[in-house]
């Protein structure tokens, strides 16, 4: 008697989930209330193991990362009177280049968008997938498609938020694709996250046009005509770089600026590159502006 | 009674273990599947229907974590606990190698069913590297736990039944 109620429980479960996954897969935000109400519970637990596994493994490593210190402090010293030095040089460069940009009309300066600080407290244990999860969420401005940054290098998006928590997926996630370009040459490519590729820390850069001028070393940064990351942030550096067999495009790989195996903080840009996008338009468009415009400039 | 409330609490440090503790140590290439262990045991060692709810509980836990369709985990828990809920006639104290055989099987086909509906749909198709390089670390991670943990958790079972009868025959 009980195995037949246990497979009717069965049954109606399984279907349950299917049904789920199919509208979930459609609309995602119907969830939202739940995820925010378990994210109340689970969310101080899950920063309370968290801070207490750093802190104890903190302790045990330090020890041994204190010597590296003592040797790393040297050769930064040397470092650091290289880098005021040029800091100086730079300062100069700067109010050269500030008023140059003036000359031409440059308003955009990338590079320079408001951030939000927040902790890694919960990774994907298995290696299928590079998602995390961070300590701050729509309390804090938090939105999905915001951009995250670390160490100097983009390091993924917001994909969901709940009030008090949000998810980031990482851009060496193998489903991550984030349209880039190449800071000196302009060209532009795609960068696709790559689970074959994750070991060697690299990603792939593909899409790129044989005429191009892309080189291994150059800089590449998020492109402007991406709909979700803001322009001229950067992700990383191109190597390898060589001819498709279609002989129409180029691809290689992608070295990324941020260090993906110790992430612990991350800063959350607050800007929105559709907010972006709605402010550029009606700037540039007056409402007296035709139609075919508006949808160009889109 | 206390043993479901014990189970349940010990399926959500298992999961808090997991997303905060595992990822800090970074000599691990790969971690055991906690969540998967504990469903699979409790649908071992208490039958196809207590499994298939600490499936339940499991798989919702993750789905909440992750942002894709929802009931996508909760749908592998659920039938893990029951499948290995079936093999219980088979289960007798300290009897561990069919155990191991179990969590080889279920990791397998866990990560079969990742692969298959959110790897092989996009069309990546190189099985082997995913194979050696994700699933076999993942595998023997989750083995070497089990042995460990399938202990544990029939000692704890006992203990908690004992005085589980204990009580029951003092209200008696």
């Amino acid at each position: 008697m009980e195995s037949k109620r246990s497979k009717y429980v069965l049954i109606s479960l399984t279907v349950f989930c299917v049904l789920l996954i199919g509208l979930t897969s459609m609309r995602d935000e119907w969830l939202t209330p739940l995820r925010t109400g378990v994210g109340y519970i689970l969310i101080p637990v899950q920063s309370g193991v968290n801070s207490v596994g750093s802190s104890i493994y903190g302790e045990i490593t330090d020890l041994s990362k204190l010597r590296n210190a003592q040797k790393e402090n040297r050769e930064m010293k040397d470092i650091i009177t290289q880098l005021t030095e040029e800091n100086t040089r730079l300062q100069s460069e700067e109010l050269e280049l500030n008023r140059l940009r003036k000359l031409y009309g440059l308003d955009q300066q990338y590079g320079q968008y408001e951030k939000v600080g927040a902790r890694v407290i919960a990774n994907d244990s298995s290696n299928w997938f590079q998602v995390f999860r961070i300590d701050k969420g729509s309390k804090d401005g938090i939105a999905v498609n915001m951009n995250v940054m670390a160490g100097g290098g983009l390091v993924g998006i917001v994909t969901d938020v709940g009030a008090n928590y949000a998810t980031v997926r990482s851009i060496i996630d193998d489903s991550s694709r984030v349209s880039g370009m190449a800071m000196q040459s302009g060209d532009s490519c795609i960068i696709a996250g790559d689970l074959t590729l994750f070991k060697e820390g690299r990603l792939r850069i593909t899409n790129v046009l044989k005429e191009s001028d892309l080189k291994d070393g150059d800089k590449i940064v998020t492109s402007n005509i991406s709909s979700v990351f803001l322009p001229g942030l950067l992700v990383g550096y191109a190597s390898d770089i060589t001819n498709d067999s279609n002989n129409v495009t180029k691809s290689g790989y992608l070295v990324p600026a941020a260090e993906f195996d110790s992430l612990q903080d991350v800063l959350v840009v607050t800007k929105l590159k559709s907010d972006m996008m709605k402010e550029e338009a009606s700037k540039e468009n007056p409402p007296a502006e035709t139609q075919a415009t508006e949808g160009a400039s889109r | 009674m206390r043993r479901i409330f014990f189970n349940v609490l010990l399926i959500i440090l298992a999961f808090t273990i997991q997303n905060c503790i595992f990822p800090l140590l970074p000599f691990l290439s790969a971690s055991p599947n906690l969540l998967l262990i504990l469903t699979f045991s409790f649908g071992f060692i208490h039958g196809k229907e207590a499994g298939m709810y600490y499936g339940l509980l499991s798989g919702l836990l993750m789905d909440l974590f992750y942002t894709g369709p929802f009931g996508f985990y909760t749908l592998i828990f659920l039938y893990v606990g029951y499948v290995n809920g079936i093999c219980t006639k088979y289960y007798y104290e300290d009897y561990i190698t069919l155990p191991l055989i179990l969590s080889v099987l279920n990791e397998l086909a866990y990560n079969f069913y990742i692969y298959v509906f959110r790897f092989l749909i996009r069309q990546k198709l190189r099985v082997g590297y995913y194979f050696i390089n994700i699933v076999l670390p993942e595998i023997i991670f989750t083995v070497v736990t089990t042995l460990l943990l399938y202990r544990v958790f029939l000692i704890l079972n006992r203990h908690l039944e004992d005085t589980g009868k204990r009580g029951d025959s003092n209200i008696v």
